[in-house]
Parts: structure tokens; sequence; C-alpha cells
């Protein structure tokens, strides 16, 4: 923090310090950026860094109610993690739904909103204005509002699905959407779907409108089809949009909580639902086993770790 | 990738022009699949949202009978869930929590990007890269460490301890915004100010301030709204009803065996209102600033 005071600082740095207290003058102009960030860095290094490494930390002890209370250490090696990868749970269950449903998920949101994004980009402008100010309704609607509006659309009893299944003859019985797995994580993906492809249509369209003109009518002139000016003129030129669109869904949704926790029977209830978050936070809050839990997040963390590093690596090549 | 501007100038869609004039079979149809798309797609998207409303102004949503349109508009529901519910409660602990997060991430978010946008100094690309990593830290992975911590503090079922955790989370994001808005501000406009004669600290409020003053709002509705719609922290901090935030609050309404719809989605719009209004009025600033604002050198 206390630069050396004799360093000649670049030029840049003494910002109308041509005064004669020179010297002064630049121990407070290389002080100076630090003093800003200090506070900042502090609530970083507090509330992120350090509850990062101690989730670390935890996920090393046996770490249960008494040590909660009496705050004592309780280390106990790796045995966490043996537990966790021997947990034919992990295998046949939690991993299946992360990964599986974060792909399903990513691939829908960006083959979606890549769709709308085309649709947008056709429309005269007005239309464009009026159609992606509608969109932004689905992406403002808070996840957990969302998610319960979606809940009452399949309720068993009271939902409108239901009642239009039945009223149509094709079921003849209410069915609950929400014991059975697969539907409902079909259900997850509806909502996260829905509340995930305005931020790829408006940014994919952002970068539609820049692409050339004339290269596409070029192509159009030697008789390339819709498909092949896709693939071989848009998608190529935005590349790097597609890129940082496919990377942050990956992110959000491999740590989506609230769309599966508030589900009926996705507190715990139901096992076979649970993906790594909310496995962590039942295994935690509920059983009291903030140990196994943190051992759980870690191994998420990892996760989006590598994604994360992807992303990163994206945005300096970017910046090239 | 960046901002849409210049290519603005025409967007005027030069290409369907042509075809609309001499309108043959081949061009209707493709306006008409255009114009059934855009239908679904608008059903798709709005009817979530429409049906919520609709459900908070219908007498019968909790007894299954909903149809298309309320067939009994009503303000019961709402009156219920403000009453008797105690939403006022809940709603008056999100806006404190999250007028308090704002007010003060603005701050140092402020300081911060000003720091990194305007200041050369040793460790700088390795305090960016700090940032733009600890944001994809999964918050869901430091439920238990922040548990503990705030517990330590005696936080736990107090506003505070939200606020002071909200803030680290939209604290990331809001550098990273606002480091573009304060590098867009030209540096001859500060070089005037010294040469006025100002300190730094003068020109700090009589120039940079008032100039990054846009990207400082569209930054505060983005932690507003952060803090806003957070669900897990507020579910593990607050065990007194008393202390729940919206979010968490809207639990209240589901019963053992039936759920009270009508009151759900009374609740429900209540939260959603004020976050459309904020999003709509940001979501362009919001949008860039993910993608566009976070390439800019």
């Amino acid at each position: 923090m206390s630069a050396p005071p004799t360093d000649l600082a670049p030029p840049r740095n003494t910002r109308g310090g041509v005064s004669p207290r020179t010297k002064r003058k630049l121990t407070m102009s290389t002080a100076r950026p630090w003093l800003l960030l200090a506070p900042a860095l502090l609530v970083l290094a507090v509330l992120l860094l350090w509850p990062l490494l101690r989730v670390v930390l935890f996920s090393l002890q046996d770490y249960g109610l008494r040590e909660i209370v009496s705050g004592r250490s309780n280390y106990i090696g790796f045995d966490n993690y043996a537990e966790i990868f021997a947990d034919p749970m992990l295998w046949q269950v939690v991993l299946p739904n992360t990964v599986g449903f974060a792909i399903v998920a990513v691939g829908g949101t960006v083959v979606f909103g890549t769709l709308v994004a085309l649709l947008l980009a056709s429309l005269s402008r007005g239309w464009r204005t009026v159609v992606s100010s509608c969109i932004m309704v689905a992406w403002a609607m808070p996840a957990v509002t969302g998610t319960y509006v979606w809940i009452w659309l399949f309720d068993a009893d009271r939902g409108l699905i239901n009642g239009i299944l039945l009223g149509t003859g094709i079921i003849d019985d209410p069915q609950n959407w929400f014991t059975d797995r697969w539907s409902f994580y079909a259900i997850v993906v509806l909502n996260i779907v829905h509340h995930g492809f305005p931020f790829v249509a408006i940014t994919v369209l952002a970068g539609l409108l820049g692409v050339s003109k004339e290269m596409i009518e070029a192509a159009t002139v030697d008789g390339a089809g819709a498909f092949r000016r896709f693939f071989q003129i848009i998608f190529p030129t935005l590349r790097p949009v597609f890129a940082v669109v496919i990377i942050l869904s990956t992110i959000w949704d491999f740590k989506v909580f609230a769309q599966i926790y508030l589900m009926p029977g996705g507190s715990g209830s139901n096992r076979s639902v649970l993906n790594l978050g909310v496995w962590s936070y039942v295994e935690s809050f509920a059983q009291n086993r903030y140990g196994l839990g943190s051992a759980i997040a870690v191994l998420l963390t990892l996760l989006l770790l590598v994604v994360s590093v992807l992303y990163v690596r994206t945005l300096f090549k970017e910046e090239k | 990738m960046s901002a849409p501007a210049p290519t603005r100038s025409r967007a005027s869609t030069p290409e369907v022009i042509p075809q609309r004039r001499p309108r043959s079979p081949r061009a209707r149809w493709i306006l008409a699949a255009k114009a059934l798309a855009v239908a679904a797609l608008l059903v798709f998207t709005l009817f979530p949202t429409y049906w919520m409303v609709s459900g908070a102004f219908d007498a019968r949503a909790s007894s299954g009978a909903q149809s298309l349109l309320p067939s009994e508009p009503t303000w019961e529901n709402f009156r219920y869930v403000l009453d008797e519910g105690g939403f006022g409660t809940f709603l008056k602990n999100s806006v404190i929590v999250a007028l308090l997060t704002v007010l003060a991430s603005g701050i140092l978010a402020l300081l911060a990007s000003v720091a990194v946008a305007r200041f050369k100094f040793k460790f700088r690309t390795a305090i960016l890269m700090m940032i733009l990593i600890i944001q994809m830290v999964p918050l869901e992975a430091l439920v238990i460490p922040l548990f503990v911590q705030v517990r330590d503090l005696q936080l736990l079922n107090s506003l505070l301890g939200l606020v002071i955790v909200y803030v680290a989370f939209s604290l990331p994001f809001g550098i990273w915004m606002l480091r573009g808005f304060v590098a867009a501000v030209p540096e001859e406009l500060e070089e005037a100010a010294y040469i006025d004669g100002a300190s730094w600290g003068r020109m700090f409020w009589s120039v940079l301030l008032p100039l990054v003053a846009p990207g400082l709002v569209a930054t505060s509705v983005f932690s507003f709204i952060t803090a806003w719609n957070e669900f897990i922290f507020a579910l593990t901090f607050m065990d007194n009803a008393d202390n729940y935030t919206v979010a968490v609050g809207l639990q209240q309404f589901f019963g053992e065996n039936s759920n009270q719809w009508g009151y759900v989605m009374a609740g429900s719009t209540l939260i959603t209102l004020p976050v459309m209004i904020f999003f709509i009025l940001v979501q362009r600033r919001l949008s860039s600033g993910l993608v566009a604002g976070a390439v800019k050198g």
C-alpha cells in the first residue's frame, strides 16, 4: 500500500501535480487508487473470499450442530468427500440432475433465444421495439414469483394444464406432475428457458444488427438458403457473442436453486429431484451435516470454476 | 458485441420494403408466418405474467375455478394479503434492505470503479481478474460459512445481516459495470478541472460524479433487484416472520393441503411490479453491461 515515494511515477498519475511539493503529491497519487479500493476490497475479502476459504475448511470437518454451537473444529480429512463419491445418490441422481439439466436448459435457452433474435431482426423497427419490450417482462419476473406461477399452472387439483387436459379428455385423472423426476425437470426447464431466453435474444439481436447486410445479400444472390446463410455467415461472425451467452447461461443453470427448492417436493422430501445446490443446502440445514454440505458446495464451486475460466478466457481473447 | 448504436441508422430493414410492394403470394405467406410466430411468442412470454395478475384479481382463484378472464374481479386477495397476511411488513422489510444495499454498494462500487478505471497501479489487472472471477462464485456455496459468520456477529434474524451479505453480492458486478461508465468520461474534462485549480476531491464531486450519474442509477437498480429478489439467504437467516422479506414471506400462503393461489398471486404481483418497472427502465444498460461493458478495456 505504501509505494516507494521516491519512485518516478508515470506522468499520468501526477494529474496536475506540477507543484513544488511534487514528492508528496506523488505519494498521494500512488496511494489514492488503494484508498478508493480499500472499502470495496475489504468487503469482498471478508464476505466472499474468507467464506470461500471457510467452506473448504468446513468440508474437511465433521461439522455438525455441536461444532456450530461451540465453534470448535473437528477435522476428519477427506472423509466427507469419500462419503459423497461413494454415495450412489451423487452418480445416479444429483450429478445427472445438475449436468443433464444444465445441458438441456442451456441448449433450449440459446436455441430459442437465437430463433427469437432472428425473428426480431426481420421485423420492422417499430414492431421490433414493441416485441422486445414485451420479452423483457419475462426476464424481469423474479425467480420466486415466476416459479410459483409455473407451480400453479401445473398444480394437480387447481392447475390450468390439468384442467385443459381433463376437459379435452386427454387424461382421465388429475396428474401430479411434480412426483416424477422427468416431468418435474421438464417444468424446471420450461421455467428457466422462459426466464432466460430474453437475455440471449436481446444480446444476439444486438450482434445480428451488426452483421454486414451486403455479405448476406451477396450470399442470397449466390443462391445460399437461410440455413447456409445462418451457419456460414451469421454464426461465425457472432461466435464471440454466442460464446459469452452460452457460458453465462451455463453458469446460471448449474446453480439454479429457488426454481427447484420451491417446487413441491423440491426442498428435500423428493430425493430424486435434488441437484448439487439443493442437496448441499438440505444436508446442511435440514440434516445439520454442515461438513458434508460444504463438501458438496465445494464440488459445485469447482464445477463452476471450470466454466468460469472458460468465460474469462473468452472475454480476454475478445479484448485483443 | 458493442452497443448497437452505429447500426441503428439502417435498422429500418431495407430488405423487407421491396418485398412488401409487389405482395406476391410467397411474400404474403412469409408475412403471415411471421405474424403467427410473433403472436405465439408474445403469448408464451406474457402468459405467466398475465395469469399471475389475473389470478390476483380473481375471487375464485383459490378454488381452482378460474377461467381465462377473472370471473369475479375483486381486490379481496390484495386486502387479505396486506391486512391479515402481514405482507405489508414483508414489503417494508424488503424496501429497507434493498435501499440500504443500494446506498452502500453504490458508494463502494463507485470509489472502486474510479480506482480501476482511472489509475494505473500495480496489481490493477490482478484485481480486475479477481472481481470478474469472484462474480462467478456460486452464492449457494457460501450459505454455510456466511450463516456461521453472520451468526457469530449476532446478526441472524436482523435486516442488517442481510444487507451486509447483499452488498457483497452486488459489489463485483457494480464495480465492473461502473468501470465502463467512468472510463467513458473524457479525461480532458478532468484535466480542465485541474487547470482551473480544482483539487482531486473537487473534480470528483463536480465533474466525474454528475457524468457518471446515469451509470450509478443503472447499477443501483441492479443491486435493488438483487436484494429484492434474493431468496436463499433470506430463507436461511430469518426464522421470525416479522423479519421476512417478500421472497420468503410468500411461503406463508401455502397451506398444508390446499394452496391459497389467489393470495399467493396477489403477493407475487406486489413483488413483481416494482421489479418490472425498474427493469424495463434500465434493461438496455443491463444487457450491454453484462456483455459489451464487460468486454471494453
